[in-house]
């Protein structure tokens, strides 16, 4: 519970984007289902209420998981709600990886274009009759959509290639440490140090 | 990673990107269909066979060492980029089906058919433990109860011995292997046929000489 709220604050203050998740009734009903199943199915029954044969030991059993897991969700949720493709790009360029940044950032901003094309194939074999023979359809939708997809990497190959671009080019800036990052981590390592200690009583 | 020019990298991120438009569509319309908990059948096996398909194929035009699990780590990220539901168990899902893969291909050295295939069933393999794992790990050790009694409860219910449940699973299991290489393979053929049309060389072929310093 206090992990939750420090959580909600900590989402509040910095990743309002993270707690949209607690907006969502999927979400919700993902974790009160456990809360829901818990009385039926752990223990031994010793509530009636009605038809039904409820165990005390089952909810509260049935709550402590559903807490478990609204926490590490929510704390998953805020996380990557305050990255951004920015900061993954330079993280890598920064770890020498600068070629899987410029692959994931190429990627993002391509994911438009390849849905379209994929669609505009599949209109294209709809119209001339291809889904009358679903399999050559299928074969024919999947080559043009690999063969369209490589094409237009070769665009992209050969712009990267006018503005001289090399990934394996460049030294990578280190990462700058702060006594502010030294502190950070000190109380990151206390707070571990908290939660394992709680965990093991 | 020296060996990676730009046209691997370009490549990289379009099969990523390809195997996060999937996600992004038919996964989320399938998510939202069949709920997590409801579900332990038809999603992970349909997503996971795209993907395999998806990366694989992009290991056809990108024959170095490691390609298969970036194309996983661009789309994971496109996952955990994209506005929509943030699930860890996909995210989870996706790298680990790249590592298997990545496993499969490393052990046979050079791209072969049997590798795809192996690589393939291994990774949606993974979904059936994946799912158990990812329950442990969110809800806890309680959920092994919860998970025992709806199995003694269901194969009462049905009429069936409990002993089936393993039988049970050990199909469930084969399906997915079946898929799993089933997306290899397709993905081997696939890559092939692109490759013919484009006119570029197989998965053996070395990546295309440098242009202009790495291009």
């Amino acid at each position: 519970m206090a992990l939750a709220l420090v959580e909600w604050a900590f989402g509040l203050a910095w990743s309002r984007g993270g707690l949209r998740l607690l907006r969502r009734p999927r979400f919700w009903a993902f974790i009160l289902t456990v809360v829901a199943l818990g009385p039926f199915l752990i223990g031994e029954p010793d509530v009636v209420m009605g038809p039904l044969h409820l165990s005390r030991e089952g909810f509260t059993a049935g709550v402590e998981m559903a807490g478990q897991a609204f926490v590490l969700t929510l704390a998953f949720s805020l996380g990557i709600a305050s990255l951004s493709l920015s900061d993954v790009v330079a993280l890598f360029d920064r770890l020498g990886l600068r070629g899987l940044g410029f692959a994931t950032a190429l990627a993002m901003n391509l994911l438009g274009t390849l849905r379209e094309m994929a669609t505009v194939t599949l209109q294209t074999l709809w119209l001339r009759g291809g889904m009358r023979r679903p399999w050559t359809a299928l074969r024919l939708f999947l080559v043009t959509t690999v063969a369209n997809t490589l094409r237009y990497g070769d665009e992209v190959v050969s712009a990267a290639a006018v503005r001289a671009f090399d990934p394996n080019e460049g030294q990578p800036v280190p990462l700058p440490l702060r006594q502010g990052d030294l502190w950070l981590l000190i109380l990151l390592a206390g707070c571990t140090g908290v939660l394992l200690a709680i965990g093991g009583l | 990673m020296s060996s990676y020019t730009v046209r691997s990298w370009v490549t990289i991120g379009l099969f990523g990107a390809l195997w996060g438009v999937v996600e992004l569509t038919l996964g989320s319309i399938l998510h939202v269909i069949f709920p997590s908990q409801a579900n332990t059948f038809l999603t992970g096996v349909l997503m996971g066979g795209i993907g395999v398909a998806v990366a694989l194929t992009g290991r056809h035009f990108v024959p170095n060492r490691g390609s298969v699990l970036l194309i996983s780590i661009v789309t994971t990220l496109i996952k955990l980029l994209s506005p929509g539901g943030i699930k860890i168990g996909p995210v989870v899902a996706i790298l680990v089906e790249g590592a298997l893969m990545e496993a499969a291909l490393c052990i046979a050295r050079t791209p072969r058919r049997w590798a795809f295939v192996v690589g393939g069933a291994l990774a949606v393999g993974w979904n059936l433990p994946h799912k158990f794992i990812m329950m442990r790990l969110v809800f806890g050790t309680r959920i092994v109860e919860v998970y025992t009694k709806m199995l003694q409860d269901g194969s009462q219910m049905l009429g069936l011995d409990v002993s089936a449940a393993i039988l049970i699973l050990a199909i469930m299991l084969l399906v997915r292997l079946v898929v799993g290489g089933l997306g290899g393979w397709c993905a081997w053929e696939l890559g092939g046929a692109v490759a013919r049309r484009l006119g570029r060389g197989g998965p053996a072929t070395p990546p295309s000489p440098p242009l202009l310093g790495g291009a």
